[in-house]
């Protein structure tokens, strides 16, 4: 069985090709890099318009198939930005319907998650997602992913972004693999008195963002601040996963998302998992962002669970809920 | 002046008997002026600034202590305070022997299900004193010659917020329904009577709606909407 995925939920559009035999075939990525400020989501959409038939060319040709021996498209019809799911789930219709080929509608929260957990190879681990609009602690029970603890308002990977953009070290945010964030902490001090915000089981960013961004305002010293806001977000995030780690008892911890190339969060769960004696690993560098890859594995998995759509039903859902998503083939992964 | 916080040596406690390790914190048997007590040591994690990890360990012994100290002297069962030491995170209190209200529930239901009640009565007394326990579940309830006891404020703050208050009663309710699924509907029953006879009908009555409303905007409730048929 051989599925293509396609993902455009905010900034790469990207098509991936996942062989049941082979693994990953294909594999083409398609990033808006914006020359100033943010993701404007209607300009996005418009360049995935413009690169959407070459990334899905691309992606065959890399896979040396044709889309006839294709078994099934799927598609990442949420969450993420209305604008750019459309022209995904555009795409993905014409696609399905031009070439008869069943329609399987994917939750990209829960493909970040099933790419780790089949990269990693760990069955049934407790998993942290952090991205530039997650950052979401959960673990799999009784049929579903269940959310253990998130985040209240801003997301890790937004927490960073805006931060350097308020204070001018970006964009770009990455420069050589690292965050500004983090190339800008490297010689820091740790300042006390920031908002430490762990309610529960949740963690809360945006009160941090707005200290940080008036300590840069009174003068004090630019990495001092960058290293204390990426230790209290990193270490809340780490200590809400642990609370996970301890309530569940499981033994094995894996990281996935877009911020989990991070050396100092990697670090930290290092540590952690070792104080609750589980085994830590993050997803491969190259799978941790976006990319059609996992998009085109989750959906070979929900095939094989005759998971489909009818391309007339099938809907974009800006706020899909990972915990939504009845995950029937949790114990048969490939 | 000399601290006993300066003389304190945390390796002499954690030789004592291991009773339970959480996330936040060990629980360990010793004794305190010849009589059994509990140590709660709050240990360093090793994967946070030694800044960060020493402000944390100090405020948040020092809150769980200062907010035990007020639940008792507003007549809640909890543990009596002895001891408390924020700058190496230790907490000694009294030693409740018995079983959680949890294990009770699971071995012979029917009997137990009127201590709900009382478990309603302490959770109103709680908020009545400001209190959010903010992990309320029948595992945190040991029952001692009958009469009820709350442990583990790790998590507790002071709140007059109706919505904090609302959290403790879904907390409660979800560890009910996922504990005790059969039986869930009368504990449930116990526990609001309990709950209003203490607080009241009409402060009780406002809590208790608003955690419905919680339970219902699905925030911890997976609702059944996925937009295909499978």
């Amino acid at each position: 069985m051989i599925t293509l995925g396609i993902e455009s939920t905010a900034h790469t559009f990207g098509v991936g090709v996942f062989d049941e035999n082979k693994g990953i075939i294909g594999d083409s990525r398609k990033n808006y890099i914006p020359k100033k400020g943010g993701i404007l989501p209607r300009e996005v959409a418009s360049f995935f318009s413009d690169v959407a038939a070459e990334a899905i060319k691309e992606a065959l040709e890399q896979a040396k198939i044709s889309i006839n021996n294709i078994d099934g498209i799927g598609v990442a019809l949420g969450p993420g930005m209305g604008p750019q799911l459309r022209v995904g789930a555009s795409v993905a219709r014409a696609l399905a319907a031009k070439y008869n080929k069943p329609l399987i509608p994917v939750n990209h929260a829960i493909a970040h998650l099933e790419i780790a957990r089949y990269l990693t190879n760990m069955k049934d681990p407790v998993i942290l997602y952090v991205s530039g609009g997650n950052s979401i602690v959960t673990t799999y029970v009784d049929g579903r992913y269940r959310i253990f603890g998130e985040t209240l308002d801003i997301a890790l990977g937004n927490l960073l972004d805006t931060f350097a953009r308020e204070v001018k070290l970006g964009p770009p945010y990455i420069v050589n693999g690292d965050h500004v964030v983090d190339i800008c902490a490297e010689k820091g001090n740790f300042i006390k008195g920031f908002p430490y915000v762990v309610k529960g089981q949740d963690v809360s960013y945006s009160g941090l963002l707005t200290f940080a961004i008036r300590l840069k305002e009174k003068g004090y010293n630019i990495k001092d601040i960058c290293f204390t806001v990426r230790e209290i977000a990193f270490s809340s995030i780490a200590e809400v996963t642990e609370r996970c780690v301890a309530h569940t008892n499981k033994k094995q911890v894996i990281l996935t998302g877009g911020v989990a190339a991070n050396k100092l969060l990697n670090e930290k769960l290092t540590k952690m998992a070792e104080n609750q004696n589980a085994s830590y690993k993050p997803v491969p560098f190259k799978y941790a962002g976006d990319n059609g890859v996992m998009i085109a594995l989750t959906a070979l998995l929900e095939l094989k669970h005759n998971i489909t759509i009818e391309p007339e039903n099938a809907f974009i859902n800006q706020r899909w809920r990972l915990d939504e998503v009845e995950i029937p083939w949790y114990y048969s992964m490939i | 002046m000399v601290l006993f916080d300066d003389i304190i040596k945390i390796e002499n406690f954690l030789k004592l008997q291991l009773i339970k390790r959480g996330a936040e914190s060990e629980i360990r048997l010793g004794d305190f002026l010849n009589t059994k007590a509990i140590y709660k040591i709050r240990v360093k994690k090793r994967y946070m600034h030694d800044d960060l990890d020493n402000y944390l360990r100090y405020e948040r012994t020092r809150r769980e202590a200062k907010i035990l100290a007020t639940a008792y002297a507003s007549n809640i069962n909890v543990p009596k305070l002895y001891a408390v030491y924020p700058s190496v995170g230790i907490i000694i209190m009294e030693y409740i022997e018995g079983n959680t209200l949890k294990d009770l529930l699971l071995s012979n239901h029917e009997k137990y299900i009127t201590f709900s009640y009382y478990a309603g009565r302490e959770l109103a007394k709680i908020h009545k004193a400001n209190i959010i326990h903010n992990d309320y579940t029948t595992s945190n309830i040991i029952v001692r010659n009958d009469k009820l006891f709350i442990i583990d404020f790790g998590l507790s703050v002071y709140s007059t917020n109706i919505e904090d208050k609302a959290v403790d009663i879904h907390l409660y309710k979800r560890a009910v329904e996922s504990t005790h699924a059969s039986i869930s509907n009368k504990i449930m029953k116990e526990f609001y009577k309990g709950y209003l006879d203490e607080i009241g009908e009409e402060t009780g009555n406002k809590i208790i709606k608003r955690a419905k409303e919680i339970e219902l905007r699905g925030r911890y409730v997976g609702e059944r909407r996925t937009v295909w048929k499978s």
